[in-house]
């Protein structure tokens, strides 16, 4: 039975389209002349995309959410390639000890890891700062980032390094030109889905911000509460295009069969 | 791709970043405890006592479980035909999966604010009742229990529909193939070999759909407000507008200790029900 009844498919295709539908509503909503958000929208203007791009603090916001998911992806990927490699080269042992602590985090409410990264940093006496926010976010990635990562390195044949090596290829030469190449769509998985997820962070990273910083989603955040101004609808909208291109990005580049794949290690 | 060679600590420097971030966590999970158990420089469980001892405190409680059960089975229910339908798309899933992850990468807080432009009083499902006739005063959908159960819900099932996805594509062919061909209807292939095979897909998006739930913040917060609390909401304003970083800290560890016994439950379940596979 390749097929489904045509019930199922249409109930199926139904809840489907529900998943997006509050973003297409945003994006309506951006396009409301009128002074509050309504749905539908009794005039069309582009007034809170000139109000975004004019307004310092929305373009402040972003270049910064933008910078730290960059920070973040490389410093992440770079971080568990280096320890999967040497845990699946070297010390295989280790490998199920390294998973574990890991993956732990993922088992942490996300409330409870806000209060303890709070904790955490101000003892530090870096809350308010990008350090804070960036020491968080790879916290909250790691688990993203190790994962693809493990499962490419695993994949690669140990034959493979020892022949190169034997031929007189240094490890660094190995790791450059036979590893890395294999590892391709781990390693890009990891930079595009942990960027993403840094990008749009937000029950963590609330709790980290100061008057001199902010990330996008949490300044949004902020204005929901504050005043519910159209704007918002419009900068949310740009979020969403960054999201998009990204993912897009993602399954030109390494495709997306990491998010389907059953994980059996 | 592991060599046979012996580790050198100079090598075992690779391991080192990773043990840094690790270790930040796991410090900040015990400065979570410091801060909750210690008062005036000894142990106390004063703060533990100050959340117990609030009736209206156990009613966040109550609230956040029921209502994060409620949204895990809920999300696992309307997640399921999707996940059917792009397993059985074999032509189309890329395209379809992307529909699944723009809404599961999309901010949080803007697809919550999707959400307050739907069900606002003046927003487009009132608007919309309204224009038909069939309501004379706008709905309350919003700042109540039900707001928070259709976010958090709409949230979620992103994550649902890819994890029971996975579950179903590990399924093998010719299982499916055998049990037709031996008579089975549709159906009866459906619930004696397709359903229990992607089971594991369910028990994982039930645990992490409800660990979302209890310790989500923005979600109960903006559709919630501030009359409706979710543990998640009272820890965001322990910490933002009283300034109590200990009572904050105990109030996650509550949080934590709850996630933790409903987790060994679940676990509990999911063995039962998975008993005699495999």
């Amino acid at each position: 039975m390749r097929k489904m009844t045509p019930t199922m498919k249409m109930l199926g295709i139904a809840l489907l389209l529900f998943l997006p539908a509050p973003i297409f509503i945003v994006f309506g909503a951006s396009f409301n002349g009128s002074g509050y958000i309504q749905f539908p929208p009794e005039s069309w203007s582009l007034r809170w995309y000139v109000e975004a791009f004019t307004d310092p603090r929305w373009g402040r916001a972003v270049l910064t959410s933008l910078w730290i998911a960059a920070v973040v992806a490389v410093l992440i990927t770079a971080i568990s390639f280096l320890a999967a490699y040497f845990t699946l080269r070297y010390a295989p042992k280790i490998s199920g000890w390294l998973e574990l602590a890991i993956f732990s985090p993922l088992f942490f409410p996300h409330a409870s890891m806000g209060v303890a990264a709070v904790a955490l940093m101000a003892s530090m006496g870096v809350v308010g700062t990008p350090i804070a926010i960036i020491l968080a976010h790879l916290m909250v990635t790691i688990p993203f980032s190790y994962r693809p990562i493990h499962v490419a390195l695993k994949s690669v044949d140990p034959d493979l390094i020892r022949a190169a090596e034997v031929m007189g290829a240094s490890e660094l030469r190995a790791l450059w030109d036979i590893i890395l190449p294999i590892c391709r769509s781990g390693i890009l998985t990891s930079l595009l889905f942990t960027g993403i997820i840094s990008f749009d962070e937000v029950t963590v990273t609330m709790f980290l911000i100061g008057p001199e910083i902010t990330t996008l989603p949490v300044q949004i955040f902020t204005f929901i509460q504050d005043d519910a101004s159209p704007v918002l609808a419009a900068i949310s909208t740009l979020s969403v295009i960054i999201t998009f291109i990204a993912i897009l990005l993602l399954e030109r580049v390494a495709g997306l069969s990491f998010f389907v794949q059953r994980q059996s290690s | 791709m592991n060599t046979g060679e012996k580790p050198t600590l100079a090598k075992g420097l690779m391991l080192l970043p990773a043990l840094i971030v690790l270790g930040l966590f796991f410090t900040s999970v015990i400065m979570l405890f410091s801060n909750a158990f210690v008062d005036r420089g000894g142990f106390s469980l004063k703060y533990f006592e100050q959340i117990l001892a609030r009736p209206d405190y156990h009613v966040v409680f109550y609230r956040t479980v029921i209502t994060s059960i409620i949204v895990a089975l809920l999300a696992v229910l309307l997640a399921y035909p999707i996940a059917l339908l792009l397993w059985r798309s074999e032509k189309h899933r890329n395209m379809l999966l992307i529909v699944v992850l723009v809404p599961w990468l999309v901010s949080l807080v803007v697809r919550t604010y999707g959400w307050i432009i739907l069900l606002g009083p003046k927003g487009f499902v009132n608007a919309f009742l309204g224009w038909v006739g069939v309501i004379d005063t706008p709905l309350k959908l919003m700042f109540n229990d039900t707001g928070i159960i259709i976010g958090l819900t709409h949230v979620l099932i992103p994550f649902a529909v890819i994890s029971i996805l996975a579950s179903l594509l590990s399924i093998e062919e010719n299982l499916e193939e055998a049990s037709r061909v031996l008579g089975a209807g549709r159906w009866q292939t459906f619930k004696t070999i397709v359903f229990p095979l992607s089971l594991p897909g369910v028990f994982t998006s039930l645990m992490v759909i409800y660990l979302a739930c209890v310790g989500a913040i923005v979600t109960p917060l903006l559709l919630g407000g501030i009359t409706e609390k979710f543990v998640g909401s009272q820890i965001y304003q322990e910490v933002m507008a009283t300034f109590n970083m200990s009572k904050a800290a105990a109030w996650s560890i509550c949080l934590l200790s709850l996630s933790f016994v409903s987790l060994v439950i679940l676990k509990f379940i999911e063995r039962r029900a998975l008993r005699g596979q495999e």
